[in-house]
């Protein structure tokens, strides 16, 4: 037994000189490689990739789409046009660049042979009305003197963008009044614009919403034939009424728009034209040149409120976005209302009730590759069954009166938000299965074994211990949801949509109605409009938006999430 | 060598001749039991006799079968794939495997405590009264009364009486343990069985829970599963050795413990093997 043991030692010596021999040789890249550090490095790598462009792709955003608020300065060039005359230009700077003088041979201009780029600046020049473009490029060479006049105005107008120049005279209904009036009669006129506003979105649209249901619902009548003289009576009693009513408001409308027509301003353009603004157009003038930082701080911050809160103006490429936030906030929750309840339900019946055999494994895969199917495959499947098949049979069922003009048969914010339901899907499926799985088993045979039965168990017990997992799978849910844009052009979203989904008419929420969305608006803005030099902070400003309403949604599903975690964080040993 | 130390009798606990029970001193009779798992058999022909407000240990080696043996009688066994029982469990004059038994109110009847404390992430109230919960209990000073009830009858009321809105998953082992016995007895059951109640706990929490069995046989009929041998006599009125799905022996504590009769009984609770 002593030789034997001997003998082991021995050559487990001998083993442990040739490892020590090989370790020897083993080079120090090879030390360092088996070390670990290499992952370290890779992935600490991978994490920084990510992490910059984040913030860069933050950062670009934040800044382009910010800078569009704070208002610019007014500048003033005099500048040496390439025949040789002299003309003034008025606007602010909008974008520089550098371009090679090789470009510019042609031109009369002449460079020392060492330039090799001349900067040019792109000036927004306002006043469409009067000028071709309301944007022009400028060579630096080419300006002979650059000012920033005191007197200078911005015009900010309901139509045709912004005027720059100088104010020469204020009317007040045919006589020139002090220039010290303007803010006064700028809020006056505000204040009629409002009026005429809610009066024709409000009031007027309820009395043609209303008229319009008059006369559908006598048209059901006659298509059931039930028809008879007295329903005929009230229905004209009534629509007489609406009439009535509306004839008091559209003359109420008159008046307002009389009294809004009142004033005038003449002003003078960078040319040297006077030309007359209607006060009636105007929606703010500030002597931009004059503003301190904090007046332009405050500016800034109303200017931001502004985007907000307005409808859009100019074909999109002005005012502010608020139906697109609206409906995409809408899309979101309904979207989310309606995949969460679902995702769950088969979540429990893949997990609970599904017996473990290759049927439940196919579901499964089949769940699993429906996240993989691109969106735009779900929008036409949207369109064609939800839209077509399932709102078309809709229409045919309950809104026969409105036939042949769609009710349902037509995209709207309801198909948008099923159509992204079914898109989601797989991702709650698949986080709620997840958290069904780590719930330990004694707690389903405890409530069990307290006379429970199964569908009880996963009321009172399951599922609330699972609503982390379950909220995961929504916060998912959002975000892919929010930022998705494809499959929306063909179920609902449109560039302009006159009224909102939820307005003051029963039922309130109009489920059929089309509506705006943000990320459809930043391509219709960026890549459809008329005019895509003004539309492009717009675009920016929109992304910040977009980004900002998506994070917000997460961080308040994140925080829910966190709060149930911490409930039952100690049940995860 | 393992020494044991029988429990003294008292006049009123005695143990009863488990030959010569009259019907009404027999909670639970257990006949003929089968049980496999798959192809492999895990109990063979069972067949025993509970007695009534006692307390019966199962003991025996690891994978012996007396966890599933105790399963059986609230049926948890119906959870698990693939396993095959037949035999009958008599409570009440009723076979619980007959197939108009309602299994959930059998659990009513039959409560279970597990090895490890499974508290729900709940209050310590709403675990108290879950059971309440479920057969429609919403008179609140009715669930009030059961709350103080169970948590004294499981010595655990002076401990959290100030704190029972506050959650349960807070306390420590012992305590969620003598919880959920709370919970178990809070429904009012006939038996009560417990699978290896005291294996996760502290030997200070173990001798809580001990005592409490000794208080619970007053009210219930208690039946536990132990590994741990001085526990069994220590608490136990019968004691069943069960070795390879068979049941060997199964007689009063103090007989099983100072005269087994096989062998195996005897080697087992001398520690020869186990």
């Amino acid at each position: 037994m002593n030789t034997v043991n001997k003998k082991n030692r021995k050559k487990k010596h001998n083993i442990m000189k040739v490892k020590e021999q090989n370790t020897a040789m083993v080079s120090d890249y090879k030390k360092w490689f088996q070390s670990g550090s290499p992952w370290v490095w890779l992935s600490a790598s991978g994490v920084s990739i990510s992490l910059i462009s984040v913030l860069g792709l933050l950062w670009l955003i934040a800044s382009r789409g910010l800078s569009y608020f704070w208002p610019a300065t007014i500048y003033q060039f005099d500048v040496n046009d390439l025949q040789g005359k002299s003309n003034t230009v008025i606007g602010e700077i909008y974008d520089r660049e550098f371009i090679p003088v090789s470009q510019l041979v042609h031109s009369s201009l002449v460079f020392s042979p060492e330039t090799k780029t001349v900067e040019r600046i792109l000036i927004k020049t306002g006043n469409r009305e009067l000028v071709n473009l309301d944007f022009r490029w400028l060579l630096v060479p080419q300006i002979s003197k650059t000012a920033t006049p005191k007197d200078v105005v911005v015009i900010e107008r309901r139509t045709n963008g912004n005027f720059y120049g100088f104010i020469e005279k204020v009317i007040l209904s045919g006589k020139e009044v002090d220039i010290s009036q303007l803010s006064e009669l700028v809020d006056r006129v505000d204040n009629f614009q409002e009026q005429i506003e809610t009066l024709q979105k409000s009031d007027i649209g309820a009395i043609n919403y209303q008229l319009e249901r008059l006369r559908l619902k006598e048209k059901k009548l006659r298509l059931t034939k039930t028809l008879t003289v007295n329903k005929q009576k009230t229905i004209d009693g009534e629509i007489a009424h609406l009439q009535s009513e509306y004839k008091k408001l559209e003359q109420h409308l008159m008046t307002l728009r009389k009294q809004v027509d009142r004033d005038q301003l003449i002003v003078r353009t960078m040319s040297g034209k006077s030309t007359t603004i209607a006060l009636e157009n105007v929606l703010s003038v500030s002597y931009a040149n004059r503003l301190t930082l904090i007046d332009k701080a405050g500016v800034f911050i109303q200017k931001i409120g502004d985007f907000v809160s307005d409808d859009p103006r100019e074909a999109n490429t002005e005012g502010g976005v608020f139906p697109a936030i609206f409906g995409t906030v809408l899309m979101v929750l309904l979207m989310t209302v309606i995949v969460s309840p679902f995702g769950v339900i088969a979540a429990i019946y893949l997990h609970e009730y599904a017996g473990n055999n290759s049927l439940t494994k196919m579901l499964r895969i089949a769940v699993i590759n429906l996240a993989g199917v691109p969106s735009i495959v779900y929008g036409i499947f949207g369109l064609g069954f939800f839209v077509y098949v399932l709102g078309g049979s809709i229409d045919a069922l309950f809104f026969p009166e409105t036939l042949p003009s769609p009710t349902f048969g037509t995209p709207g914010v309801l198909w948008s938000s099923i159509t992204l339901a079914i898109l989601t899907l797989p991702v709650v499926i698949v986080s709620t299965e997840e958290g069904l799985a780590r719930i330990p088993s004694s707690m389903r045979h405890g409530s069990l074994a307290l006379g429970a039965t199964k569908v009880e168990t996963l009321w009172r017990i399951i599922l609330p211990i699972a609503s982390p997992a379950i909220m995961t799978g929504i916060i998912l849910a959002i975000a892919r949801a929010a930022g998705e844009v494809a499959p929306l052009m063909l179920v609902g979203v449109v560039k302009m949509a006159p009224t909102l989904p939820l307005d003051g008419n029963f039922p309130f929420l109009h489920l059929e109605r089309k509506f705006m969305h943000l990320g459809f608006h930043i391509y219709d803005v960026g890549f459809q409009s008329p005019n895509v030099e003004a539309a492009r902070p717009l675009v920016y400003a929109t992304a910040l938006l977009l980004v900002t309403i998506i994070v917000a949604l997460n961080m308040s599903a994140v925080s829910i999430r966190n709060k149930l975690r911490e409930k039952y964080r100690a049940l995860e040993h | 060598m393992i020494s044991v130390t029988p429990k003294p009798l008292t006049s009123q606990q005695s143990i009863r001749d488990l030959a010569n029970l009259t019907p009404d001193q027999v909670a639970l009779e257990i006949q003929n039991l089968n049980l496999s798992y798959g192809d492999k058999q895990a109990l063979h022909n069972i067949s025993m006799l509970i007695p009534k407000g006692q307390v019966t240990a199962f003991i025996g080696p690891s994978g012996c079968g007396k966890s599933t043996l105790l399963r059986c009688i609230n049926r948890m066994n119906d959870l698990v794939d693939n396993c095959h029982i037949d035999g009958e469990i008599i409570l009440h004059n009723e076979n619980i495997y007959s197939k108009h038994v309602d299994v959930a109110m059998l659990r009513r009847k039959v409560g279970m405590v597990f090895q490890r404390p499974n508290p729900f992430p709940k209050s310590i109230y709403e675990n108290v009264i879950y059971g309440l919960r479920l057969v429609g209990e919403k008179n609140r000073r009715v669930l009030d009364e059961a709350v103080e009830a169970s948590l004294k009858s499981a010595a655990l009321w002076n401990e959290v009486k100030d704190r029972l809105h506050e959650s349960a998953l807070g306390l420590s082992g012992g305590q969620q343990q003598r919880l959920v016995i709370a919970r178990a007895i809070a429904v009012q059951p006939e038996v009560l069985l417990l699978d290896e109640p005291t294996s996760a706990l502290d030997p200070i929490s173990t001798l809580t829970i001990e005592e409490l069995i000794n208080d619970l046989k007053k009210q219930f009929t208690v039946v536990i599963v132990t590994h741990n041998m001085q526990q069994a006599a220590r608490v136990s009125d019968q004691t069943a050795f069960m070795y390879m799905g068979d049941l060997i022996e199964y007689s009063d504590t103090n007989t099983l413990f100072t005269t087994p009769k096989k062998k195996k009984t005897e080697d087992y609770i001398t520690g020869r093997y186990g």
